[in-house]
């Protein structure tokens, strides 16, 4: 029986996570930001870390350079030496076959050269879209324990949200007898995390079955559950799908929450600070005389004048005298100009809000989106990467402005709420 | 690839100054304004100014400032031809020694010098705290043909007699001049252009000056002996004059007021605007999350690093990383290195925490009056003060104190050891 340390992961990081919006419209889903100083897919990669394991693929697609860029030679997360290593593996061109990855098991299948080239026991599987803290040696000592093919991490989640979820029914055992992939009436509460360990032989022999199976979740599970020995990995924990606006933004405040059951600090969650590039280093955040916080945090870099609560502000922001910051997350260098208001919103790397202007206004929380009601409607307003916003202009409620907006884009100097503004010009930026 | 400039970083010296801070680390390597440590300043200069072969020159208690060189990177000096060396002093075959004075740390090193071949030699000190271009100061150096060129800033005439001053014609205006007089530490000074240990050296002059120095003279410091013999001998020494600030900590007063310019709605000391870099990887610095600030918290006038977490009151004070304030206490005019715990309830008044310090609850340290009344109180590392103590202005505490040392209150400018 080989180390567990040798087991080899690969981590699922091609998903578009269109639910997000202009968060997305530049980066792929792990590469959005996420408490200041983190990246989505941090947890992924420093869970990978505290558990021991130190080979790994990433495998990318939709829009990679921002997530090759943070990934770097994966030094963050200690993945460099002799025996370690964290490799980007984006879909190629090759002698039989050349395409997109259709799928996690198409994209899996198109790497097993990279599979074959690192021996080991067990792949482990995880998906780089989530928040959470989970030891996958633990995982992979429960699946060798249970001599499964596949184990599949899972979890309680409330009936509410059961059907955006793989389910499972499991016996005394915790071997799952029964799948239903986003079920309209679950029968069940236990949704899969989409973190799987698979038995390597395993692995090559299902996905040489049938290639026009593409997805874990769709096709390969459901197929094995009852034929082959499959496994639930009970998780207990924080757990967040952020993939859409309004858990993106509720995750992100549990972090400020004082009795937060999540902590990245203390879960060993590892940023990596070095990949923004910047010739010099940002000093810690200033707080000047008259500035009023609380309830918030504040990245290096920030420079606080104004008043902050409820809000959680990523390195180098800096909030000018008289503004107002409430219940929003502003990411990298966003400028809040004097007496300007930002209330429930969520600006991507360096917005201006100009002079007086308000983001976020008025009271109807309840009116979605005109142009994307799945993913506006509980009052987050959304600004896209490099929006300047004029002065006294005001933003109403779940409006989303496109990134690279520009002053003069703005069709007045009043957005109503579930408003959308694109750049006028295609192809300026 | 011969380097034009090899600079050297006087960084390792006993000094008997800022106290407690320097009881486990040299002056160059206690930390400042929430982030840094005071090298960070004169290597972050280097790299501005391109100057990527270095060398620190380094005998007391280094590995605090080893562990924070790490192999350079943070100034991005790895490479082919860049490179931070640490010269420590070492045995040979002939003269071997620990470093007896700035001058003898050189000359210990002469071959590493040699070895490079620079048409310059920058000599430079780690412990003061300044943003400079060295570009144009070599670049005068060059142009006058000097022998030695000297970095130097006027002070107030009273203040004067601490320094080297210099007395600079005004052959160049504003930009410096011949140096016609030099005095290290008059009693009653004439002229007030105080050197910075910023030298531009020719080399073979260097060379030259410092095995004179080795062979005949008794002490070994650039400023009490070379500087002195080189103007006897009427050498082309010139005087640069520098107009930035200079952080020049050689008390805990002035240290605490140097951490103080860093405050304020116009700081003295801005890192924002300054090119500045550390090594963020010294302390896992790198891997904090962003600084909390609770509900009761109430911050006013302050820099407050990644990973702290203020639930109660900070006031005009600088916060290193990891630092916890509990709820109800009160922080004001104090510098809390990495790490410091203050717990609920207790109050501290100008007072400067080395790291790993926790003070209890209750604990009073400092009177609650303005700074400029009383003295800073000095808390060595790792010392746990014990819920409800009373400990007074300008006291010491030594690091790693025994529990029964801190058994009792302490009056102001008590020492604990």
């Amino acid at each position: 029986m080989s180390d567990i340390r040798d087991t080899l992961v690969l981590v699922l990081a091609g998903g578009v996570g269109s639910r997000l919006n202009v968060l997305v419209q530049t980066r792929a889903k792990p590469a959005v930001p996420f408490g200041g100083v983190y990246r989505i897919i941090d947890f992924a990669l420093s869970n990978v870390m505290t558990s021991g394991l130190t080979q790994v693929g990433v495998l990318t697609q939709y829009k990679p350079l921002s997530l090759m860029k943070h990934i770097g030679t994966g030094e963050a997360w200690d993945f460099t030496g002799r025996t370690r290593g964290v490799k980007i593996l984006p879909p190629r061109t090759g002698a039989k076959e050349s395409d997109w990855y259709k799928g996690t098991a198409d994209a899996v299948r198109q790497n097993l050269d990279f599979i074959n080239a690192h021996p080991s026991q067990d792949v482990l599987m995880l998906s780089g879209d989530h928040i959470y803290q989970m030891d996958f040696a633990e995982m992979i000592r429960f699946h060798r324990e249970k001599k499964a093919d596949v184990t599949i991490a899972m979890m309680v989640v409330p009936e509410s949200e059961i059907h955006q979820f793989g389910t499972g029914i499991t016996d005394g055992s915790g071997r799952i007898i029964d799948w239903e992939e986003k079920p309209k009436k679950p029968r069940t509460n236990l949704a899969s995390m989409g973190i799987y360990v698979f038995a390597t032989d395993y692995l090559r022999r299902v996905l040489a079955e049938n290639r026009e199976e593409v997805d874990f979740g769709m096709h390969i599970l459901p197929k094995a559950i009852g034929r082959d020995r499959v496994f639930a990995f009970p998780f207990h924990g924080y757990w967040r799908d952020v993939g859409t606006v309004q858990a993106y933004w509720e995750a992100n405040m549990d972090v400020l929450r004082e009795d937060t059951s999540i902590s990245p600090e203390a879960w060993g969650i590892r940023p990596n600070i070095e990949a923004e590039g910047r010739r010099y280093d940002r000093p810690p955040a200033r707080f000047l005389p008259g500035c009023t916080v609380r309830h918030a945090m504040f990245a290096a870099g920030c420079r606080i004048e104004g008043e902050v609560t409820d809000s959680l502000l990523s390195p180098g922001v800096w909030v000018k005298k008289g503004a107002k910051v409430t219940g929003s997350i502003l990411f990298h260098d966003c400028v809040v100009e004097e007496n300007a208001v930002v209330d429930l919103a969520i600006l991507d790397k360096r917005v201006r809000v100009g002079k007086g202007a308000v983001v976020g206004s008025g009271p109807h929380k309840e009116v979605p989106n005109k142009l994307y009601p799945k993913h506006l409607y509980t009052g987050i307003t959304v600004v896209g990467k490099g929006v300047e916003i004029p002065a006294k202009m005001v933003i109403g409620r779940n409006c989303v402005v496109e990134p690279f907006v520009q002053a003069e884009d703005f069709p007045s100097t009043f957005m109503e709420t579930g408003a959308t503004v694109a750049v006028r010009e295609a192809g300026r930026r | 690839m011969k380097p034009k400039t090899v600079a050297l970083i006087l960084a390792g010296g006993r000094v008997d100054e800022l106290n407690v801070l320097t009881y486990y680390r040299p002056k160059s390597a206690v930390p400042f304004g929430g982030v840094a440590r005071v090298i960070d300043f004169p290597l972050s200069n280097l790299m501005q100014s391109g100057i990527e072969r270095v060398a620190i020159l380094s005998q007391y208690r280094s590995y605090s400032l080893i562990n924070h060189i790490g192999i350079g990177a943070a100034w991005d000096m790895v490479g082919r031809h860049r490179g931070i060396s640490i010269l420590p002093p070492f045995t040979g075959f002939g003269h071997s020694d620990w470093y007896r004075g700035s001058a003898d740390a050189i000359y210990q090193n002469l071959d590493f010098i040699r070895y490079h071949d620079p048409e310059t030699v920058l000599v430079l000190s780690g412990d003061h705290i300044y943003s400079m271009d060295y570009r144009p100061l070599i670049d005068y150096h060059q142009a006058k043909g000097a022998d030695l060129t000297m970095a130097c800033l006027e002070v107030p005439r009273e203040q004067a007699h601490r320094f080297g001053v210099a007395e600079i014609d005004d052959e160049d205006g504003s930009l410096g001049g011949r140096v016609l007089r030099y005095l290290e530490k008059p009693a009653r000074p004439r002229f007030a252009w105080a050197s910075l240990t910023v030298y531009c050296f020719k080399p073979e002059v260097l060379y030259q000056q410092l095995e004179v120095n080795a062979r005949e003279d008794d002490s070994y410091e650039f400023g009490r002996n070379v500087l002195p013999r080189m103007m006897f001998e009427r050498r082309r020494v010139y005087g640069y004059k520098f107009r930035g600030y200079w952080g020049y900590a050689r008390t805990i007063e002035e240290y605490w007021q140097a951490n103080m310019d860093c405050l304020g709605a116009s700081p003295r000391v801005e890192l924002a605007s300054w090119p500045f870099r550390t090594n963020l990887e010294h302390g896992g610095v790198r891997d904090c999350q962003p600084a909390k600030i609770g509900s009761h918290a109430l911050v006013k006038d302050s820099v407050i690093a990644n990973g702290s977490v203020v639930d109660g009151q900070v006031e005009h004070s600088v916060l290193f990383p990891g630092v916890r304030v509990g709820k109800g206490a009160v922080v004001r005019d104090s510098i809390l290195f990495y790490n410091t715990v203050v717990e609920p309830g207790a109050r501290l008044d100008k007072v400067i925490t080395d790291v790993e310090v926790r003070i209890g609850a209750e604990v009073q340290v400092g009177e609650p009056v303005p700074p400029a009344e009383q003295e800073a109180t000095v808390v060595g590392s790792g010392n746990l003060i014990p819920a409800g103590r009373r400990i007074g202005a300008g006291c010491t505490l030594y690091p790693n104190l025994a529990p029964e040392k801190l058994a009792r209150d302490l009056g102001p400018g008590e020492v604990a050891r």
